[in-house]
């Protein structure tokens, strides 16, 4: 290339079209048709009711438990994705979320790596293992799937527990800094709210233009069918570790938040525990809602903050309430609610129009 | 010193376990066999077994074969109850919904045991004395003898009970073939019923088996369901000699492992080898009736 020459590549377009295929994930796709009813008044409800809410409850444990209610959220948001919608189980991300705060917190204590260069660290970290783990292990199903990721989940455990060197072993990594961007630092719980609840959004955002773009369609083809899904020229076996290497890094980013806010990493936190309570968040939500998910998570880990008040029969009565509403919102609470709810909505307005009518 | 001279001993500490594992896989393909059924609280009833014992000796005074006796049987009453108020109300639901039934079971029954009989792990004396016995210089404790001895008189017993009398032919039956079983007239929720008793009672002795030799304690349950399940999936899944076969194998490659690296690695050896058998041959050793080997 002669020098001098303007070229019609410049290095700092990377940078900007970077940013634009960022915002891209979370900006509705204009080639998509959208019709008017896709933004419905209930986002709407629901992003003002979790602006106002630190505001009518102005207390610090209501803050915290929201707090970890995002995080949640964040996680079961990201297995919707893969439980809900592909239709497949796992029992092992607990171990990406471990990965991404592993990730986080060795990075910024050790490597003095700044939160959010660490944030996205997490989200590459949980890819990658994703991505290694799941090629070969995609191929099970049903139950399979559920205990070669279980399996997966307690292969990290021991490995964390023994590298003492990197991870701290049993005890975990201490004084993880407060996660901060461009100077501002999330310290307070009130603060850490909005910081979790905001990169929810933007992930919903993200998994809602991923179920109406063509991915999401496959995922539902392959729930329903991998043989009908394969037939109609879905490439079943790419989907699925798609949409798990996506699920993963939500994860990872969950982990990573978890990490900034909570300020430590130890491996009692990523047990089999929480991916049994992320998936029973995606079952009791709804399978294939995005909404229900959130929804579950902030109702568990109330419960969870409730029952903890009770000592040392907080989990056995966890356990009898998961069997009890497994046993009677198979389908998820939200869905079956929500069905009642519409109808007796509908029921009211007829009742009222009837009455209006009779007058 | 080299690792090699450990090698005998270590073997006997792995059939001893292989044994144990054996009875748990048995306990998971039971149930399989008769419902599709993945059951996570098979490891509880394991732990419950040993804890059970120890509270009935301790606790309410008994003699410890009426205590081993009454445990076994109180443990598969809770198996009865388990098939009953969890999984017989789910029998239209997914096998994803079971699963986690099964699982928030397996959460209620540990931590219920934690409250009742306390988080201490338990022991109880050996069947017939300390004194390790001393074959070509390996140091074997009795119990192992009594392990090894109980575990194939129950499989002789078993093997009786489905081949010599109705009840057992009948859960045969509705095993190998449902849909002609319910022709027969056998009622398909009657025998996972009774599946999921048997699979309780085998847990059970396997509980008060290893409790002398290991402490037991209200989470151990989880961990040895998991290596049970491993177990099966490793000899093959669905198949009696399959569920022996892999809980020997398994049993005597984790014990096999700890000359070679370092013992904190030793529950991820088992973890390991079904992510390997899972990928490699899904059907595990002797095959599977269940997994169709085009499939996979």
């Amino acid at each position: 290339m002669v020098k001098g020459h303007q070229s019609e590549f410049r290095k700092r377009d990377l940078l900007y079209t970077g940013g634009l295929w960022l915002i891209s994930l979370i900006l509705p796709d204009p080639h998509l048709p959208y019709r008017k009813e896709l933004i419905k008044k209930r986002d709407f409800l629901y992003l003002g009711a979790l602006l106002l809410l630190p505001l009518i409850f102005p207390n610090p444990h209501f803050y915290y438990v929201m707090v970890l209610a995002g995080i949640y959220a964040v996680l079961s948001v990201g297995l919707s994705l893969f439980l809900g919608y592909a239709g497949q189980i796992s029992l092992g991300h607990a171990a990406f979320f471990g990965i991404g705060a592993y990730t986080t917190a060795i990075l910024t204590t050790q490597y003095g790596v700044t939160s959010v260069g660490a944030f996205g660290m997490a989200a590459a970290a949980a890819t990658a293992a994703a991505y290694l783990i799941g090629k070969p292990i995609l191929k099970l199903k049903g139950y399979f799937l559920a205990l070669a990721t279980l399996g997966f989940g307690e292969i990290f455990l021991v490995m964390v527990r023994e590298a003492r060197g990197l991870t701290g072993g049993v005890s975990g990594i201490f004084g993880v800094p407060w996660f901060s961007a461009a100077g501002f630092t999330f310290d307070t719980s009130l603060k850490q709210y909005y910081l979790v609840w905001g990169v929810l959004i933007g992930l919903v955002l993200f998994a809602k233009n991923l179920v109406r773009s063509k991915m999401g369609r496959a995922l539902l083809a392959v729930a329903a069918s991998e043989d009908a899904a394969a037939s109609v020229g879905i490439n079943v076996a790419r989907v699925k570790l798609g949409v798990f290497v996506i699920s993963a890094a939500f994860a990872g980013l969950a982990g990573s938040l978890f990490a900034g806010v909570m300020s430590t990493a130890s491996p009692d936190a990523f047990g089999l525990g929480l991916s049994v309570l992320i998936v029973m968040m995606v079952i009791i939500g709804g399978m294939g809602t995005l909404y229900g998910p959130i929804f579950a998570a902030i109702f568990l880990t109330w419960l969870m903050d409730v029952l903890g008040g009770y000592q040392e029969y907080s989990l056995p009565l966890f356990g009898v309430v998961f069997i009890l509403l497994l046993i009677f919102f198979p389908d998820g609470v939200g869905t079956r609610l929500n069905a009642r709810l519409i109808y007796l909505i509908s029921y009211w307005g007829r009742k009222r129009r009837r009455e209006r009518v009779d007058r | 010193m080299t690792p090699w001279v450990y090698i005998p001993q270590l073997l006997a500490t792995g059939i001893t376990m292989g044994a144990i594992y054996a009875l748990v896989a048995l306990g998971f393909v039971t149930i399989v066999r008769a419902s599709q059924i993945l059951n996570f609280a098979q490891g509880e009833f394991v732990m419950l077994g040993g804890v059970l014992t120890f509270f009935f000796i301790t606790g309410a005074g008994f003699s410890y074969p009426v205590a081993a006796l009454v445990a076994v049987i109180s443990v598969v009453i809770i198996g009865f109850l388990l098939h009953l108020l969890v999984v017989y109300p789910l029998r239209k639901a997914s096998a994803l919904i079971v699963l986690m039934a099964t699982l928030g079971a397996s959460i209620v029954l540990s931590n219920t045991s934690a409250l009742l009989f306390g988080t201490l792990p338990k022991t109880l004396p050996s069947f017939s004395g300390e004194q390790p016995l001393e074959i070509g210089g390996v140091l074997i404790a009795p119990q192992s003898l009594w392990v090894l001895g109980a575990t194939f008189f129950l499989l002789l017993v078993l093997h009786l009970l489905a081949r010599r009398t109705l009840l057992g032919k009948a859960m045969e039956a509705s095993s190998t073939d449902p849909l002609g079983a319910d022709l027969a007239g056998i009622s398909r929720n009657l025998m996972v019923f009774f599946a999921f008793g048997v699979s309780a009672g085998m847990g059970s002795i396997a509980g008060v088996l290893v409790t002398p030799l290991f402490y037991t304690s209200y989470s151990a349950g989880t961990l040895l369901g998991l290596k049970g399940f491993i177990a099966a999936v490793l000899g093959g899944w669905g198949k009696n000699s399959g569920a022996i076969l892999g809980g020997f194998a398994l049993g005597i490659v984790e014990s096999l492992s700890v000359a070679f690296i370092p013992a904190g690695y030793k529950d991820g050896v088992a973890f390991v080898i079904l992510l390997l058998i899972l990928y490699f041959r899904p059907k595990g050793i002797l095959g599977s009736p269940f997994i169709d080997s085009r499939r996979w």
